[in-house]
């Protein structure tokens, strides 16, 4: 009987090149859905997963290891214009029932 | 570099990977919370003055738990962006509820405002976190699941009864 042999292991540098990686995918694909809403909002939001996915693409090894508080505020960045620009969408996008269509009363 | 990237996770490491409540973190610490700062020098419980005001003494911690902390962290923020396409979706592509004008409003634009949130809340929670590492302390506990959960719940509810109001109407 042989010994129970290690899983095969991942290096937690790859592993968080991964997330990164899905990370950006998640900001395209928003942003991919969001240009059939609003062309303007979308193309916005496919800019901004530009410097996401340029992120992901300088990371390499555990020299690498932390990235900056500068880039992780980055993200954070986004995701808070991404989510404001979704809310302009949510309120004034083309919808006959609108948000801002109930305000202005019809 | 102290045992990077040989698989071995210590239950700070996986802890950090989890975004659950902290409240279960590992008993080898380190000295910094029932340190010898709070103890004179006979050994009773009379606090050092000095020693209570200054900072711990931060050091780099393993490149594993940073890298966990990170991916917790990004984690969280494509909770986030998931959040806000949610409630866009909801708000632009369900039919409108009849007999209820706002209400897809009513359920869409909280998430959209959850996921702003929960992106900044994450950068401050992984911000904490890695000072807590670097000070060798255990880990605070994250407010992020219960916000989440609470968030949820409340849309939830609120998507439950606009259902209803629109199915009686």
């Amino acid at each position: 009987m042989s010994a129970n042999p290690r899983p095969p292991v991942i290096d937690p540098a790859n592993r968080t090149r991964l997330a990164w990686t899905r990370t950006a995918v998640a900001f395209a694909a928003l942003g991919g859905a969001m240009l059939k809403l609003s062309p303007v909002a979308g193309l916005v939001v496919l800019v901004l997963s530009l410097p996401i996915w340029a992120v992901t693409s300088r990371r390499h090894g555990l020299g690498a290891a932390a990235a900056s508080p500068r880039r992780l505020r980055l993200v954070t960045a986004t995701v808070v214009v991404v989510a404001f620009a979704a809310l302009l969408v949510a309120i004034f996008g083309h919808s006959p029932d609108s948000l801002g269509q109930l305000l202005r009363g019809r | 570099m102290t045992r990077a990237g040989d698989g071995h996770e210590s239950p700070h490491d996986r802890r950090s990977d989890d975004p659950g409540p902290a409240d279960t973190g590992p008993a080898d610490t380190g000295p910094a919370d029932t340190g010898p700062a709070d103890t004179g020098p006979l050994g009773d419980r009379r606090p050092d003055a000095s020693a209570r005001d200054a900072e711990p003494a931060e050091t780099e911690p393993d490149p594993r738990f940073t890298l966990a902390n990170e991916r917790t962290f990004l984690a969280w923020s494509r909770t986030a962006l998931a959040l806000v396409a949610a409630g866009l979706g909801i708000v632009q592509l369900l039919p409108p509820f009849p007999g209820v004008p706002a209400g897809r409003h009513v359920v869409g634009v909280p998430l959209i405002v959850l996921g702003a949130v929960m992106a900044v809340a994450a950068y401050v929670d992984m911000m904490r976190n890695q000072r807590a590492l670097r000070r060798n302390q255990p880990l605070p506990r994250s407010v992020l699941p219960r916000l989440l959960a609470a968030t949820i719940g409340g849309v939830a509810t609120v998507a439950a009864v606009v259902v209803l109001l629109s199915a009686t109407s």
